[in-house]
């Protein structure tokens, strides 16, 4: 028994998949679909005000909408990695899976960026104008996230892809 | 009223369109995903507000991104539309008869109300008047709550469709 059957056979990931329970796979997928709602339309809403829409809103007002980015991200973490230890074998092979995850890496690199250079900028915390950068991160924000969603979701037609991309299943059995 | 609703969408006849053409599902699956994204993001932030957190952006100033979700809503429909119509398997009545899916539209007809409330009971004027770090009354903070419930609330019940026999398993049907 290899490292990926051995999770996926845990005691966990097995309830996870298998219990009748409404709590369990649907709820999981659930808050999957309710973390994801989350974190992009906050994001999407900070991105277009640092676009230049709905100018009356502060911008060192955002910082406040971070939490909630967090809030939808750990949301997801838990029920991202719940699903993905029930169904190791298939995900960790499957293409479009593994670019959302990249996808995903690159939109919270993208975000901790946003906050590090422009919202933790001392002349803009101090009420100055809004850093040129932001613009370029706003931008780059709603492009990666975009693509995690459609990548997310074409990892659920694996032969499609393969159709269309010439790229099945990578690796493994 | 289910067999009317059932005639309206054997007449829209997209079944052959849907089950002759592989990628129309999945790319309506993606712009319900961000319809979806859009909604919570503009009204599930301003209810948010409204209930406290994230204090120092206007109510008001979040309200003008709310036409984002409206167009969240109607991709919603249209591409909600597509999948009950064009269901390649059991046709719109294996939808029309599912009781999760039927749970999802009572709970968008709630909210839709409630909505209606909020703009037609004076609530918005209240919260529209108050500066950016303002507490909203007690109403508003009612409408966020029913809000924020029935918008997650479609969402689970939307990911129940597929699992309906979860769903009645759970309600001991």
């Amino acid at each position: 028994m290899n490292w990926i059957d051995a999770i996926q056979n845990s005691a966990y990931p097995v309830w996870v998949r298998e219990s009748p329970s409404i709590f369990a796979f649907t709820w999981i997928l659930s808050l999957h679909a309710m973390g994801l709602a989350i974190i992009v339309g906050v994001n999407a809403i900070m991105a277009l005000r640092l676009l230049g829409f709905v100018p009356e809103i502060r911008p060192q007002a955002l910082r406040k909408l971070f939490p909630w980015m967090y809030v939808g991200f750990t949301i997801n973490a838990f029920s991202g990695l719940s699903l993905l230890a029930a169904n190791l074998d298939n995900d960790s092979h499957n293409f479009m899976f593994l670019l959302k995850l990249t996808f995903i890496a690159l939109a919270m690199t993208n975000m901790e960026l946003l906050r590090a250079k422009v919202f933790d900028n001392p002349a803009f915390v101090a009420g100055g104008p809004l850093p040129s950068q932001a613009r370029t991160f706003a931008l780059l924000s709603l492009v990666l996230w975009t693509s995690a969603i459609i990548c997310g979701r074409l990892s659920e037609y694996p032969y499609l892809v393969e159709a269309f991309t010439g790229i099945g299943r990578l690796g493994g059995k | 009223m289910i067999e009317s609703l059932n005639s309206f969408f054997l007449w829209l006849d997209l079944g052959d369109f849907v089950g002759k053409n592989d990628w129309v599902w999945p790319i309506c699956e993606i712009l319900h995903f961000f319809g979806m994204a859009a909604i919570i993001g503009t009204v599930g932030l301003t209810d948010a507000r409204m209930l406290g957190l994230a204090k120092g952006i206007p109510i008001k100033a979040l309200e003008k991104f709310i036409p984002l979700g409206v167009i969240g809503f109607l991709i919603n429909i249209v591409t909600g539309v597509i999948f009950i119509a064009g269901n390649p398997v059991g046709g719109p009545i294996e939808y029309l008869t599912n009781l999760a899916l039927q749970l999802k539209m009572l709970l968008v007809l709630i909210a839709g109300i409630n909505l209606l409330a909020f703009y037609f009971t004076g609530i918005e004027k209240k919260v529209a008047g108050l500066p950016a770090d303002g507490d909203a009354p007690t109403g508003a903070k009612v409408v966020a709550i029913v809000s924020l419930i029935a918008w997650f609330g479609v969402i689970f019940m939307g990911r129940l469709i597929m699992y309906n026999d979860t769903l009645l398993y759970a309600l001991g049907l």
